[in-house]
């Protein structure tokens, strides 16, 4: 489903923050991918989606190397591929409901959308996805009362009315408490398992890692690890990891 | 430290103040002189003040009581000054909004649009708006509606500047966010941006109309309608009493137009 093939990224300074990195993930599967602080985690998915453009290297979303792609075209063909971030992103002033909703928005063009308008259709499948992660009850309330955990159940909840196949989660749990990092883990697991989305995680907490991931892949400076099932990977594998930062 | 070993540290510090006190006694004089040079190039009589407090209290003494018996004749020139506002900010909000997106270095298409927007807000700014009403006067007669073009061309260089300011410090956070959705651009704007940003557009807007019925008032003075063509009218033909009528239906314009803006930014904060 998303494959990655030789991906390189050099900066301007020419810093290596990746290099020839291959990773492929399947429909249903959860991959987390883990590395000490600098080591090329957030500039992976950004490059996955075309955020950063790569030095080299491709990125294969089903048929499409979206890599060599740009303007409307890489929009068109990065539809599928819904991505959330660390902090949930929301728009603070609108209400839950519109955020979730405006990430159907790709799919429409026309004045209405243009305008700042939601197609009906989508403000009642955005009520579903909020049910799906648990805050039906909040669709009415601004987005900017929301607490960190809620609000990236919201974030989830857009990237869900994108109807995506894969999902890039950029540290999602990164600024919530134990018990919501947690939950949002444990929805993401949900996602994968039962609506067979792939998702692609970047994570600090390997415990979370261990819970959840079917596997998990560690980097450093840039290059691959370790590409393992989370069954068959060594804890001082991991360890190692960070050892190095540290070092 | 002895007393002899500290002689050339004390030495030098003694030269230091010197140098310090004549730079001072340098900086006064150059104020003076700036100041001096002022009153020569404005002309500045101060005897003049006194005979003109005569003349002064004249026109204080003619110009009362106010003559409230014309107040019929006021309230079309009042209402064409607010209305010479409204139109005036409306006209410049039209004008500065996709200027501002374009002058703002987060949301520009491209450098050169970003420079051109800049460039025509500056201008904007730059040429007062008695010298847009003067011009606007010579292209299409007298009377209110040149005002307001005056108005709302002058207005794209504070309202231009500030919506630009307010697009570049706005969260980019959801911008990106909803890019990666695969939104188009225009529905990026209209979904992300502008919630984000539509308080502080209302309340720069408010702040302008407030600015607008001001300028408004003096506009007149050019032919630009409104109570300042009337305020002038009146004082040409010596009617002082009217003048003063005028004076303070003016006060309670400006006083109301003040009060409402900063009662309804105040609501927005």
């Amino acid at each position: 489903m998303l494959r990655v093939c030789g991906l390189t990224m050099r900066y301007p300074d020419g810093k290596v923050a990746l290099a020839d990195f291959d990773l492929s993930i399947e429909a249903g599967e959860l991959v987390v991918v883990l590395g000490g602080n600098g080591s090329g985690k957030t500039t992976l998915l950004r490059c996955i989606s075309r955020m950063l453009s790569p030095t080299a290297g491709e990125v294969w979303l089903n048929d499409t190397n979206l890599a060599a792609l740009s303007g409307e075209r890489l929009r068109q063909a990065r539809l599928p591929l819904a991505m959330i971030w660390q902090h949930a992103s929301l728009v603070r002033r609108r209400s839950v409901l519109s955020n979730v909703a405006a990430g159907a928005l790709g799919r429409y063009g026309g004045l209405w959308t243009a305008l700042g308008g939601l197609p009906t259709v989508e403000r009642r499948v955005a009520y579903d996805y909020l049910g799906a992660v648990g805050l039906a009850a909040l669709a009415g309330q601004r987005a900017g009362t929301l607490s960190g955990g809620q609000a990236q159940r919201v974030a989830i909840a857009r990237a869900l009315a994108q109807r995506p196949q894969v999902l890039l989660a950029d540290e999602p749990v990164a600024s919530l408490d134990p018990e919501a990092a947690d939950d949002i883990m444990r929805l993401l697991r949900h996602l994968a398992t039962h609506e067979h989305l792939a998702v692609l995680c970047v994570l600090h907490q390997v415990e979370l890692a261990y819970a959840y991931a079917d596997r998990v892949v560690g980097i450093r400076d840039g290059r691959i690890a370790f590409d393992r099932p989370w069954a068959e990977l060594p804890r001082d594998a991991v360890r190692q990891l960070y050892l190095n930062e540290a070092a | 430290m002895s007393l002899d070993a500290a002689a050339p540290q004390l030495a030098e510090r003694s030269w230091t103040e010197a140098f310090r006190s004549a730079l001072r006694l340098m900086l006064a004089l150059a104020l003076v002189a700036i100041v001096v040079q002022a009153a020569i190039v404005v002309r500045a009589r101060p005897q003049d003040l006194i005979t003109g407090a005569y003349g002064m209290a004249d026109i204080i003494r003619r110009a009362m009581p106010p003559d409230f018996g014309k107040i019929d004749m006021v309230w079309w020139p009042a209402l064409e000054t607010i209305d010479l506002g409204i139109f005036g900010t409306l006209g410049g909000i039209i004008m500065a909004l996709p200027l501002a997106v374009l002058a703002a270095a987060n949301l520009t298409p491209s450098r050169f649009l970003y420079y051109t927007a800049r460039g025509v807000i500056g201008f904007a700014r730059a040429v007062p708006d008695l010298v847009w009403a003067l011009l606007f006067v010579t292209a299409v007669g007298l009377g209110p509606f040149p005002g307001a073009l005056a108005l709302s061309v002058h207005s794209i260089g504070m309202l231009g500047r500030l919506f630009a300011e307010t697009i570049e410090h706005m969260d980019m956070a959801p911008i990106d966010a909803l890019t990666l959705t695969g939104a188009r651009r225009i529905q990026v704007f209209s979904h992300g941006a502008i919630p984000s940003i539509l308080p502080s557009f209302v309340g720069i807007a408010l702040y302008r109309l407030d600015e607008n019925i001001r300028s408004s008032l003096v506009l007149g003075f050019v032919g630009a309608g409104g109570i300042g063509f009337e305020l002038l009218s009146a004082m040409s033909l010596f009617q002082y009493q009217l003048v003063s009528l005028l004076l303070i239906v003016t006060f309670v314009i400006v006083i109301a137009a003040q009060r409402l803006s900063a009662l309804l930014r105040a609501r927005l904060g």
